[in-house]
């Protein structure tokens, strides 16, 4: 299967910030990509680039094998839902879906009304009228509707309550299984969509933290707790990234490849172990000094915390 | 060209609304001048002329301003090239400068049929600008709308490219341009020459030969720079 999206050696620098640091992945077709990280990580930015909205310093981009800048063929199979989409001050509800169906070529009108009702969003309002939570409804309705065989959504639910964002996830998961097409999700609320995700996207500080799949991620890394001996010869065979210690004991968040053995060797050593969650391993990877080994390897450092 | 005429049609979404305010605000600025004047006409044998044609223009001017930082973010939004977007946005504009000029031809048509409204009200056809050949009145009614579209258009698209900056370093230039030449003029003694130039002029060059002739590298400029705007 070809990669719908390829970047090579992608850079992006503002006045004095680089908000893309040569950063190289590719994405696989009809899949839900999680594009995690912390604001200011760069995943605005990249989303920018790879629908031409925005310039690269240097690198390249393919997107369905071509450049996307001036690209109709390319452009009219995207759809970029992002928070802060502005709408012209005249277009009320029921234009801006009538705008989405003339410029996507895969537009589901019925789904689309449908999905109107389902957020109850007020047809004959004017967009600058709508609550902010409405206002991102509406962009979730286009994207959905849209089809577009690569779709980005990028925080899309500012302002939503829990469910209309589990409406959102229900309604995306649904869809997208009837309709397979390739997804890019962006969000800080990872433990909502942890189930939802088949691959992890982690950047930081205008890099790539992880490019790997979700189902591989959640065996790779684990939480031990147990005597400060135990801990350390449990972690020596990984890269540690997180540690608290409370007097005689230790919980270390350790990366590595432990395979089906990791619980009974835990056992062994009379600790606890538990998968960590999607949520932990980001918040871990993001703020352990390890973060940036790309595999097991480099067990050496640690990040120690005390605990208080 | 397939996308340029779906963004000709994505600015017509609220078509009522594009065509209700310069509409609107004209029908406006007419009804009132036909009060004002039908009551003060009693005993005058001048031909009141005003100036409530420009408010058509005006709103036009500022309908292209908003197209550019208005329906330009929300076009390239959807996943529209620029240069779609810029066709497209020229395509539907140069429609309503044909169509609008085409209405307003009628109207000055009406109006000398009816001896100006029966008050001898000049509202849509201006006397110093007076055009004989029918097919360059129609012109004289059409290129103006293109050439106060494109000023907004570029005016805007340096906003949407260079910001607030770019808005100051425009005024900046403009304004030292201007008052360089004006100066200039001054010193020289030019004021007369200049004026008599402009009197020299037919109506049909100063509302059609001329303004093509500015609107042209607007357009081109434009278009340069916004292949380079982000939304």
């Amino acid at each position: 299967m070809s990669p719908v999206v390829t970047v090579t050696d992608l850079t992006k620098r503002y006045r004095d910030v680089t908000a893309l640091d040569g950063i190289s992945f590719s994405l696989t077709e009809n899949r839900i990509h999680g594009l995690l990280g912390r604001n200011g990580a760069g995943k605005t930015t990249l989303m920018q680039i790879l629908t031409a909205q925005n310039f690269a310093t240097s690198g390249d981009v393919a997107v369905f094998g071509q450049h996307p800048y001036e690209n109709e063929r390319v452009l009219s199979r995207i759809s970029f839902i992002k928070e802060s989409q502005t709408y012209p001050s005249n277009l009320r509800v029921s234009h801006v879906l009538r705008a989405g169906g003339l410029v996507h070529p895969g537009w589901d009108e019925e789904f689309a009304q449908r999905l109107i009702d389902v957020f109850q969003l007020p047809r004959q309002r004017n967009v600058r009228k709508l609550s902010r939570g409405m206002l991102s409804s509406l962009g979730i309705v286009v994207g959905l509707a849209s089809r577009a065989p690569l779709t980005f959504f990028d925080e899309p639910y500012l302002g939503l309550d829990a469910v209309a964002r589990q409406l959102f996830y229900d309604h995306l998961l649904a869809d997208y299984t009837e309709h397979p097409r390739t997804i890019v999700l962006s969000t800080h609320l990872i433990d909502e969509v942890s189930d939802l995700i088949e691959h992890v996207l982690l950047m930081d500080r205008g890099r790539l933290l992880l490019d790997v799949e979700a189902e591989a991620l959640r065996g790779q890394v684990v939480t031990v707790s147990g005597p400060v001996a135990a801990v350390d010869e449990f972690a020596r065979t990984g890269a540690e990234l997180h540690r608290v210690l409370l007097g005689g004991t230790a919980r270390a968040t350790v990366r590595g490849d432990f395979g089906p053995a990791a619980p009974d060797r835990a056992r062994s050593l009379g600790l606890d172990l538990e998968a960590s969650s999607l949520q932990d391993i980001v918040v871990r990877l993001t703020t352990s000094k390890t973060g940036h080994a790309p595999g097991a390897g480099g067990a050496g450092a640690t990040n120690e915390e005390a605990a208080r | 060209m397939n996308r340029a005429l779906t963004v000709a049609r994505l600015q017509f979404v609220d078509w009522p609304s594009v065509v209700a305010w310069p509409w609107g605000i004209l029908a406006l600025s007419f009804v009132i001048n036909l009060a004002l004047f039908a009551s003060m006409n009693e005993n005058v044998d001048v031909e009141p002329t005003t100036g409530g044609l420009l408010s058509i223009y005006v709103v036009m001017f500022v309908a292209c301003v908003s197209s550019i930082t208005q329906d330009f973010p929300f076009a390239i939004g959807l996943g529209i090239s620029r240069r779609s977007f810029y066709l497209g946005n020229v395509l539907q504009y140069v429609g309503q400068a044909i169509a609008y000029a085409a209405v307003l031809y009628l109207l000055a048509m009406a109006e000398q049929a009816t001896d100006g409204w029966g008050i001898d009200l000049r509202f849509f056809g201006l006397p110093f600008l007076w055009v004989e050949h029918p097919v360059l009145r129609f012109l004289g009614f059409a290129i103006p709308f293109l050439l106060l579209g494109f000023l907004g258009i570029a005016i805007a698209v340096v906003f949407k490219r260079w910001g607030v900056n770019g808005m100051l370093t425009l005024s900046t230039v403009a304004l030292v341009g201007l008052g360089g030449l004006a100066v200039l003029a001054t010193w020289l003694r030019w004021w007369p020459a200049i004026v008599g130039w402009f009197a020299d002029q037919s109506g049909a060059a100063l509302l059609v030969g001329w303004p093509a002739l500015l609107t042209l590298p607007l357009a081109v400029l434009s278009y340069l720079a916004i292949r380079r705007a982000q939304p």
